[in-house]
């Protein structure tokens, strides 16, 4: 006898969601999540015709415009949503002491980057794969944030990158994509800036905003030891 | 959210600071008052562009520069209009 009973088939609603920490997990696609059905079908019809044009044409560029539109859409808020309660209506701004060509810069990156042999070790764990901290991420999203130091001139093989929140794959292959510390060392050869501070931060910004918040006043003393003149933020 | 919270706080001290995100961060941006940020029209994870691509990477940063000379207030946000370029990474 054959058993004519079959699983029911998945809904294209639970397939785009796989794509969000499930067991498709991709960072680079895990918007999908917050789009419509409809949309992510077009998304999808739209690359296969474009890898179809690209076996003639062997430009990927395409493809590659039509995955970034896909994610500002997708990241777009809806207007109907409320509002954020990180909105605020009046922005700081701290004047140049000094113009940037005799300033001395420093470097700061939500991108998880640390030095290998100082592992932040989150939640106790040595050695974190990026595939463990992809599947903790809720706890990431709860935990207080640990600041790295990373020498500023430090080389790019004794550096290491996990974050759970983004595809790490091109700021393990080249720093500079997300922690720009070769460009900015080479701008203070050129003279472009005046120089860098000693010492460069990273941190993976999938954390707790409220413990964030409570870390600041320390991660400002820290800061200030560099004397840097500004600071350049990355966040991913 | 929180290179946000990390710039307004490092201004407000006294300290100036320029942001480099990518477009789809741009609501970020805004809604956040951040002091200065400049925008690229890259993926998520590329905010200076694609691994190895050295010459969009340095393009960024003088443009991250030049908005800390020029910027007068906060609330500044520049969008480069360059696309992001495949790498050439083997």
């Amino acid at each position: 006898m054959t058993d004519d009973r079959s699983p029911d088939p998945e809904s294209f609603e639970a397939f785009r969601r796989s794509f969000s920490y499930g067991d498709r997990s991709d960072l680079n696609f895990k918007f999908f999540k917050s789009m419509a059905d409809e949309d992510v079908a077009a998304f999808i019809q739209r690359v296969l015709d474009l890898v179809g044009d690209a076996y003639d044409t062997g430009d990927i560029e395409p493809i590659v415009r039509a995955a970034y539109e896909a994610q500002v859409a997708g990241y777009t808020p809806d207007p109907e949503a409320p509002p954020s309660p990180h909105s605020y209506d009046f922005a700081p701004y701290a004047p140049m002491p000094t113009p940037a060509a005799g300033a001395t810069l420093g470097l700061i990156t939500s991108s998880g980057h640390f030095v290998e042999g100082d592992d932040p070790e989150p939640f106790g764990v040595e050695d974190m794969t990026q595939e463990e901290a992809e599947r903790r991420i809720d706890e990431f999203l709860r935990e207080t944030p640990k600041l790295s130091e990373i020498p500023s001139g430090i080389a790019a093989n004794e550096l290491r990158v996990r974050h759970g929140g983004y595809d790490v794959t091109s700021a393990a292959r080249d720093r500079n994509v997300a922690f720009p510390a070769d460009r900015l060392l080479e701008a203070a050869e050129q003279g472009t800036i005046g120089g860098v501070t000693s010492t460069f931060f990273s941190f993976p910004g999938a954390t707790a905003q409220g413990r964030l918040k409570r870390e600041l006043p320390a991660w400002l003393d820290r800061f200030a030891v560099e004397q840097a003149d500004a600071f350049l933020l990355v966040p991913v | 959210m929180s290179v946000g919270h990390v710039a307004r706080a490092l201004e407000e001290a006294g300290t100036p600071t320029v942001v480099v995100m990518v477009r789809s961060f741009r609501h970020v941006a805004e809604r956040m008052g951040l002091p200065r940020t400049v925008i690229t029209r890259h993926p998520m994870g590329r905010p200076f562009g694609a691994a190895g691509d050295v010459a969009r990477q340095s393009d960024v940063l003088g443009a991250a520069i030049a908005l800390l000379d020029g910027a007068v207030e906060g609330g500044t946000i520049i969008e480069l209009e360059a696309a992001f370029r495949p790498g050439t990474l083997g």
